[in-house]
């Protein structure tokens, strides 16, 4: 574990991975079976509140596992919110086209996955905070024009009415976030066990490097934006169907980049368990907040994230102790 | 990016063997300075080269032209009787062209295996993770790295960091590994070793084009000498034809270095 | 013709605030080597001061303006002490996270405490207005420009004729050679660090007259000061005004001749940033 170095000279980074053993797993697999347990618990008169708090750290978890899937290829990205913000969009749009929702929900995934091609062919050798300034710049030009297509079309400024999803029934709600988590966490896994790992890691720990060594850089970068936005966008399919009307302001709002960023970090980078423990974490701490102050309760992210880089380079999954508990997932 | 190109299919071999990779009027300017100038030279099938000169002769901007670092002001490249000038860094790898740096640059958050798998994985297109991992550690054995496997690349000697930066570019299967000064910083028990690691990449197929400064390393390694001075090629022969090379001798004696550093 | 003059004049006079802001930025990235993505929360606390000021105290900003300069330098130097240095050495997307977070720190902190609504401000000459000939400037905006110029006018010539201004540029150009010169590196920095902050603030002051206060009004000064030192050049002050002024007028033709162009004006900075990014980026490409 490493203590904070007083230069600032700690990187935020993982350790060295070692073979992995089925037993990494076993943290996940609980988390996952406790979430699915979750509506069945007596959760009394606020059971329906209480889902819903449960259903947003399942999509919060969604998106910080797709925004680390992207980092791991070395793009740390501040456009996240741009993704979710297009797959809400999106899934409304075509809803509105006739599309039955089951259909709308991938569709939607689909070209915003597409959309990130765009942003990431131009990002493509930016590095660093040219890549962060590009980023953000981009998610305020998505909304910027959503926000501008004729009223008739997207609902300006004011916002969209979105058929609530599956009839509103918070349960079967609670099940779809839960399956599409669980869809997430296969994914993350199968980046960290095949070659894309491989690629991924060898671009963002040097790009020339990986390069020189037959690394299509192209190739590989593109397929993290592709990956990581269809992600986030299903988060925010899954976001416009619960809360039935979106806005350019709210669903484009930087909070959704921030969190995914900041959840990550706190709960360790470059892992799967990390982003969904943090989320787990973070997204209960923030709701706690929320009840007591009705503004700024987003102060949790500002303030985790500057610890974290301070103290915690490597998240909560740097706390373990069990060094031989074999490579982390 | 364009396919490369094969011309005419010659690779006819010459009085000093098999062509694989050939040099014709490689030039780059940066601005108004002519970094290389029209350096043409054949490499051939098993032969280890060097490519000497005195300081800011040229000789790294050369391996960067080579390896598509740069894209050359003027010029061809031939690979294996392919004209890979246009082919960027990665599709140059594919083509197989191998290198290591001169300043180690091990993946920082990987395990020396996994440092080796990645050129296992990526030098050449379609292969599988596996297969990919076994030949990693076949060449870890082979490279006298296999006890440290599972460490992180921080935690090696730099005899061993030089030993992984050339095991990881042998893992890309090049025809021909290019070397930057691999000897740099070595004790010279340690050069020793890393000659001898050379040699071995060599005696398994792969042609071997290195840059060196240390003279007797270059006496001992290499088959056939370059000369650059000052973006050119000077003189190109044995080592003993070059160094009695009157021009040769000029240049080195020009410079603070001699020639027999 | 009036009309594209007209919008010339605006587009030039909003570039002052633009250079104010991202004058700022530079000077962070160019001397201290950080990317502040908290600079748009300095300026976001200028405006409050300058509001609460009017509000509470019924000081005109004008005049608070020296004093809120003073007390965000202080702000600044104590986020200096506490975070920015410790992150001095550690990797680019530490410091720039780090900033991050501390934007969205004091972001957060201004909604909690103040609300999400935006306060105005209001001055005696708020609606007045000069006239050139033709053109007619709102006096604000003119006062503003002019503030700026003038502030501006003063960093260039405290960088360029001053001893501090030259270790400042000595640091910048090379930390290592500063510190063997026997230049205190860490009191430049913090001296560097916290001007930025400063002049942000004023800026806020500005804003706060032409515009209003809010919690979020920080972040859409901060987006365009990074397209303007983008643009520049990383750290490159002189840059910022040329880029500044490109910013502001190509924002003002837009509102003016684009239809419903007040709400693609700000997407221009974006154009800009891709553009240069791209540009530079492929010119860079060997």
């Amino acid at each position: 574990m490493s203590a904070r170095n007083v230069e600032g000279g700690t990187p935020v980074r993982a350790a060295p991975r070692r073979e992995l053993t089925l037993g990494a797993a076993l943290p996940l697999l609980a988390f996952l079976a406790l979430a699915a347990l979750f509506p069945f618990l007596p959760l009394g008169s606020r059971a329906e509140f209480l889902l819903q708090i449960a259903f947003f750290t399942l999509v919060a978890g969604i998106m910080a596992l797709s925004w680390d899937i992207l980092a791991r290829s070395g793009q740390v990205s501040l456009a996240h919110a741009a993704f979710y913000g297009l797959g809400a969009y999106g899934y409304a749009l075509l809803l509105k086209a006739g599309l039955p929702w089951a259909l709308a929900m991938p569709v939607a995934a689909l070209l915003a996955g597409g959309a990130s091609l765009i942003l990431g062919a131009v990002t493509m050798r930016l590095s660093g905070m040219y890549f962060a300034i590009a980023t953000l710049a981009f998610t305020e030009v998505v909304r910027t024009i959503i926000q501008n297509l004729p009223e008739s079309v997207a609902g300006g400024a004011t916002g969209l009415l979105v058929p609530a999803l599956l009839g509103g029934n918070s349960r079967a709600q609670y099940a779809l976030a839960w399956g599409l988590l669980a869809f997430t966490v296969l994914v993350s896994l199968a980046v960290r066990l095949t070659r894309l790992h491989f690629a991924f890691a060898a671009i963002r720990q040097g790009e020339e490097t990986a390069r020189v060594l037959g690394v299509s850089i192209v190739r590989f970068k593109l397929l993290a934006f592709f990956i990581s936005s269809s992600l986030a966008a299903l988060a925010g399919v899954l976001y416009a169907g619960k809360t039935f009307f979106i806005n350019p302001l709210e669903t484009f709002s930087l909070a959704n980049s921030i969190a995914p960023l900041t959840t990550s970090i706190f709960g360790g980078l470059y892992t799967t368990l990390g982003p969904v423990l943090g989320a787990g974490v973070l997204r209960v701490a923030e709701e706690l907040l929320h009840n007591s102050v009705k503004n700024g309760y987003l102060v949790v992210y500002g303030l985790v994230l500057m610890l974290s880089i301070l103290w915690l380079p490597r998240g909560l999954m740097g706390l373990r102790r069990n060094k031989k508990h074999g490579g982390d997932l | 990016m364009t396919a490369a190109t094969t011309t005419g299919g010659a690779l006819s071999p010459t009085p000093q063997g098999v062509e694989v990779l050939r040099a014709e009027g490689l030039s780059k300017r940066f601005g108004g300075l002519k970094a290389v100038q029209d350096v043409s030279f054949t490499h051939h099938q098993g032969e280890i080269l060097a490519v000497i000169g005195p300081n800011g002769a040229g000789k790294t901007t050369l391996l960067n032209l080579l390896s598509g670092v740069y894209r050359p002001s003027a010029g061809r490249l031939h690979l294996g009787g392919r004209d890979v000038t246009d082919l960027p860094m990665e599709a140059r790898c594919h083509a197989g062209l191998g290198r290591a740096f001169q300043i180690v640059r091990p993946f920082p958050e990987m395990t020396v295996h996994e440092n080796v798998t990645v050129g296992a994985l990526f030098g050449k297109p379609g292969q599988r993770l596996p297969k990919a991992r076994e030949r990693a550690w076949a060449l870890l054995e082979r490279t006298g790295l296999a006890a440290h496997a599972d460490k992180a690349a921080h935690e090696l000697t730099l005899l061993q960091d030089k030993r992984l930066e050339v095991a990881r570019a042998v893992a890309t299967q090049p025809s021909v590994l290019l070397l930057d000064e691999v000897m740099a910083g070595l004790r010279p028990g340690e050069a020793q070793e890393a000659v001898a690691l050379v040699r071995g990449v060599r005696d398994s197929g792969v042609s071997v084009l290195f840059i060196e400064h240390i003279m007797p390393v270059v006496r001992d390694l290499a088959d056939r000498v370059v000369v650059m001075d000052q973006g050119q090629v000077l003189a190109q022969g044995t080592y003993r034809e070059v160094t009695a090379d009157p021009r040769v001798v000029s240049a080195y004696l020009g410079t603070e270095e001699g020639l027999h550093a | 013709m009036d009309l594209f003059a007209q919008t010339l004049v605006n587009g030039l006079l909003q570039s002052g605030l633009y250079a104010l802001v991202a004058s700022g930025l530079a000077l962070a990235v160019g001397v201290v080597g950080i990317v502040n993505f908290a600079h748009g929360e300095y300026l976001m606390i200028g405006a409050f001061l300058a509001w609460a000021g009017s509000a509470l105290l019924g000081v005109d900003p004008l005049l608070s303006l020296p004093v809120i300069a003073v007390a965000v330098y202080g702000v600044g130097a104590l986020t200096y002490r506490v975070s920015i240095r410790h992150v001095l050495l550690a990797p680019e997307l530490n410091q720039m996270l780090l900033t991050f977070g501390l934007g969205i720190l004091l972001q957060n902190l201004a909604l909690m405490l103040l609300g999400g609504n935006t306060r105005t401000v209001s001055t005696p000459y708020q609606a007045s207005s000069l006239q050139l000939g033709e053109l007619s400037v709102g006096g604000p905006k003119a006062l503003a420009f002019g503030l700026a110029a003038a502030l501006l006018g003063a960093l260039y010539f405290t960088l360029y004729r001053t001893t501090l201004g030259r270790q400042m540029r000595a640091v910048a150009q090379n930390r290592r050679g500063a510190q063997l010169i026997g230049i205190d590196v860490d009191r430049v920095y913090l001296i560097a660090f916290s001007v930025s902050c400063a002049l942000a603030a004023v800026a806020g002051v500005l804003v706060s007259v032409l515009l209003f206060a809010s919690p979020t009004v920080g972040l859409v000064f901060a987006l365009k000061a990074f397209a303007i030192i983008v643009m520049a050049g990383l750290g490159n002050l002189t840059g910022v005004l040329w880029a500044s002024a490109l910013l502001g007028v190509s924002e003002a033709l837009v509102q003016t001749y684009v239809p419903g162009g007040g709400g693609w004006s700000d997407a221009v900075f974006f154009l800009m940033i891709f553009g240069t990014l791209v540009l530079r980026s492929y010119r860079g490409a060997r």
